[in-house]
């Protein structure tokens, strides 16, 4: 064959490719495409670390209940799952469940009471080291945080069982409720290699949707269970995950209908998703916040104050210099709050909506700054007080784009009242590893909030309880209050404190609060019934019909 | 001559298994000067007590810094680079699943890259039009320039997007599994179309502008003159004289590009969700799956000294002269 042939033969080969292929839309009319970023690496609700993974397991497993947010009042409300009804001992140490008796797993068994004792017992069990390891401390456990089953847990009959705790406990039905997987399926796989069992990529579950296909790093693919008791008729017949590791592809792919949903679209791309009439734009705000951190103590000595920012007025000063109304307009074009606090405006009923965020005012910060006894003494263009310049670097983790640019705006406004600082990106794993040690002075970071409310692990003054305090903040009013958001307490008690301790927190600004970030999610108008809450986009998602 | 052919063989392997010692020796330095507790890189808290315990004994990790090289090289060797976090795996068997689909995607990019180049060059030296010459060889130093994320985010827009001639990404429809036999094969190809040219189009451009310098120094010596002037058809002259002539510093350049293939298409990849080395590469060190991300680098170097280890052997094949050359 020569060469002229050879180049004929293949151009014809590509035509034909072509015109063979069928270029249009090849999502069936009843499927669903949600585009992730990455691959899951199992299907087992035991190891579903990534928010991928969490959130295709929790399909596959229910828990014991379904948890719905209450817009109005902004809490999670319980609801009949697996459980059809739960009733509280009078005196809240245990509970009875009883639990549907038409479950059945996709491969046919029933699910009873002994699933989820058992599923309680591989969560716990230390072998496993389960995403959930370790927040069992309002049952009754072992020394390495096993549950103690028998203690526990009476089987009253197969579809009814109890649940007792410990006097001293208190218990959160959000908090300890687990996701069940199949006793018939785990129990005779050694505990300690449940994570690399074969089993956990061919998922028998209980869920709306069963698993069908995983085409590693491409697809992943679930199918309507017509057996589920989540099942409803015009359920969305299949659920795909594809798997789109390059932004761009996924808006493209988004635009062109080969996707229907995404999450944590740019903000740069919402107005262009906004003109086109098959997509719905929305923002979620209220689950994450990004912030200035200040070292409260001296990261060399930390039984000393830090020489610049153990002062609440000098750490006051820093965020009225700070002008965080220009990065959201700037670069989050206005998507995002102001923060205040830690506590998301999404618990209404326990935001303080009198704790205001601090204004942009560089001219009160100077006389705060001022008072405080920093002064630019030797006009040099840099505060000091006594022989102490107010200098210092603040760090950041590389690839978050917002904070590069939230970066320079709080350099150059610092500088405008003579403070001098070095912004430095650091690695995620080292600037992680250097924030748990508390060896930096300033930062730039955020946190996500928890549903439920968890503040303890964040403020506490103790770093054995408070081990996300990075910034050494002590206060024992705050430690005060926190302490008593664990005892028993009404829901009204609880909601004052947590008012009370925004107050304290603002005043105190252990850190700067910079915003809450947006998450912005996109899907196709052909979804209907799709309801967006800060308790996720996908947790019922077999309510969903196509259009 | 034959023994001369098994020395020159020997003195390749072991100057490639000496680059390789280097390599990994350059790793576990890395590893060491790298940011956190060096124990972090090889466990984690997601494998469990006991998979950890063995790793670290595997690892030598409570034992002084010396005998944590001396296992580290001996474990690179006998193909262990410790369990994934992710993937609860051992590496290399992660990077196997991988490597099979770069493996053949490089393949064919390599062979068109080739393919299209030496066809590029002898067809510009059959014209013999100086405009078409520079045209081409400008042309070529164009594509060259542009970045793969350009092209391949450019092509999409254009063949994708616009023409809706392609898919945007991915290895098949989800439609697939529905298909016939020869549907199948067809809608593959149809989804590595735009993968192939982003990730062929540079390679191209780089062999042609290598190939016909070449050429055209074989062109002009005494031997294809008097080819020329005996009468030899010009057909003849250039695949039996001038393209064998002047393939030599191809292979050498080729050596490298295959061994860049091989060690994973990370761009191209990444933008078409191609499952490949490169992809893995990227997903492993965004999650911090430090074990991961020293298998890659490894297989990456890896593959590039065995490539180099062909090129030379193919050069061999080629000429006998060189057998010397790489003696000395």
């Amino acid at each position: 064959m020569n060469i002229k042939t050879l180049n004929l033969f293949l151009l014809s080969f590509l035509f034909l490719l072509i015109i063979s292929c069928d270029s249009k839309k090849s999502v069936s009319e009843n499927r669903i495409v949600i585009g992730i970023a990455a691959d899951v690496q199992s299907f087992n609700s035991l190891f579903a670390f990534s928010y991928e993974e969490s959130a295709i397991a929790e399909l596959l497993y229910p828990s014991l209940l379904d948890f719905r947010w209450n817009d109005k009042k902004g809490e999670l409300e319980p609801y009949p799952m697996i459980a059809k009804s739960w009733q509280w001992a009078e005196d809240s140490l245990s509970i009875r469940f009883l639990i549907r008796d038409d479950i059945l797993w996709s491969d046919g068994n029933k699910l009873t009471a002994s699933d989820v004792v058992f599923s309680y017992d591989v969560f716990s069990d230390p072998d496993v080291q389960s995403r959930l390891y370790g927040i069992f401390n309002q049952l009754f456990t072992e020394s390495d945080g096993h549950i103690d089953i028998e203690k526990t847990f009476n089987v009253i009959s197969p579809y009814e069982f109890e649940m007792h705790f410990p006097e001293s406990s208190v218990p959160d039905l959000v908090k300890i409720v687990v996701p069940v997987i199949p006793e018939h399926i785990f129990k005779d796989i050694s505990r300690d290699q449940l994570a690399n069992h074969e089993s956990n990529f061919n998922p028998v579950s209980s869920g709306a949707f069963k698993f069908k296909k995983w085409n590693k790093n491409q697809t992943i693919i679930l199918e309507a269970d017509s057996n589920s008791f989540l099942f409803t008729y015009g359920q969305t017949a299949e659920l795909v995950f594809k798997i789109v590791p390059d932004y761009t592809s996924r808006i493209l792919q988004l635009k062109k209908g080969d996707i229907d949903l995404l999450e944590l679209v740019k903000v740069e791309d919402v107005e262009e998703l906004k003109a086109e009439k098959s997509l719905t734009v929305v923002s979620s705000i209220g689950r994450e916040y990004d912030y200035v951190g200040w070292n409260n103590v001296d990261p060399n000595e930390p039984s000393k104050p830090h020489k610049l920012f153990e002062n609440s007025n000098v750490r006051k000063a820093l965020s009225m210099v700070i002008n965080r109304k220009e990065i959201l307009e700037e670069y989050l074009s206005g998507q995002g709050d102001l923060a205040a606090s830690p506590v998301s405006p999404i618990f209404k009923s326990a935001f303080n909506e009198k704790v205001l965020p601090y204004e942009f005012i560089p001219d009160e910060a100077r006389k705060l700054l001022f008072r405080e006894g920093w002064k630019d003494e030797d006009r040099n263009g840099i505060l000091e007080k006594g022989k102490t310049e107010f200098k210092f670097t603040m760090y950041y983790p590389v690839g978050n784009p917002l904070r590069e640019y939230a970066s320079v705006v709080i350099k150059n406004n610092l500088k405008s009242i003579g403070i001098e600082v070095t912004t430095e990106k650091m690695e995620l794993g080292a600037f992680i590893n250097n924030l748990y040690e508390r060896k930096l002075d300033s930062w730039m970071a955020g946190f996500g909030v928890v549903i439920p409310l968890d503040l303890k692990p964040y403020w506490y003054s103790d770093p054995n309880i408070g081990f996300l305090n990075f910034s050494g903040y002590i206060n024992p009013d705050i430690d005060n209050i926190l302490d008593k958001l664990e005892s028993r307490i009404s829901l009204e008690e609880k909601n004052k404190l947590i008012k009370e301790f925004q107050e304290i927190i603002h005043k105190d600004e252990p850190v700067t609060f910079l915003y809450w970030t947006p998450n912005i999610i996109v899907y196709n108008t052909r979804i209907k019934n799709l309801k967006i809450t800060p308790h996720g986009v996908l947790v019922h998602c077999w309510e969903w019909t196509i259009n | 001559m034959k023994s001369e052919i098994v020395k020159t063989l020997l003195t390749r392997i072991l100057s490639s298994l000496l680059t390789l010692f280097l390599l990994v020796s350059f790793l576990f330095i890395i590893i060491r000067l790298s940011p956190g507790d060096p124990t972090d890189k090889y466990i984690s808290a997601k494998l469990g007590s006991e998979l950890s315990e063995r790793i670290a004994e595997k690892f030598s990790l409570n034992q002084p810094v010396t005998d944590q090289y001396l296992s580290f090289v001996a474990n690179a060797f006998s193909g262990d680079m410790g369990v994934s976090y992710n993937y609860r795996l051992p590496v290399f068997e992660v990077i196997w699943e991988y490597f099979s689909f770069t493996l053949v995607f490089a393949s064919i990019s390599f062979i068109l890259q080739m393919y299209l180049s030496i066809w590029l060059a002898l067809w510009v030296i059959k014209k013999r039009k100086k405009w078409l010459d520079k045209f081409v060889t400008n042309s070529s130093l164009f594509i060259y320039s542009i970045p793969a994320f350009v092209l391949g985010v450019a092509l999409i827009y254009i063949f994708s997007v616009n023409l809706n001639l392609f898919p945007i990404s991915g290895m098949k429809s989800l439609d697939y599994d529905d298909l016939s036999f020869f549907s199948q094969v067809l809608n593959k190809i149809h989804h590595l179309v735009l993968p192939l040219i982003t990730l062929t189009a540079a390679g191209v451009a780089l062999f042609y502008k290598y190939i016909k310098e070449s050429m055209d120094d074989v062109l002009n010596q005494t031997f294809i003159i008097n080819l020329r002037s005996s009468g030899v058809n010009e057909n003849i002259i250039l695949r039996k004289h001038v393209i064998p002539n002047a393939l030599r510093p191809l292979i050498s350049v080729a050596g490298v590009e295959l061994g860049i293939l091989l060690g994973g298409a990370l761009i191209t990849e990444v933008i078409f969700s191609l499952p490949g080395m490169g992809r893995l590469t990227v997903d492993s060190i965004f999650s911090r799956d430090y074990p991961l991300v020293i298998g890659c680098v490894f297989t990456a170097g890896a593959v590039m000294i065995l490539a180099n280890f062909l090129a030379d052997i193919i050069k061999l094949k080629i000429d006998k002269r060189l057998v010397k050359g790489i003696l000395n």
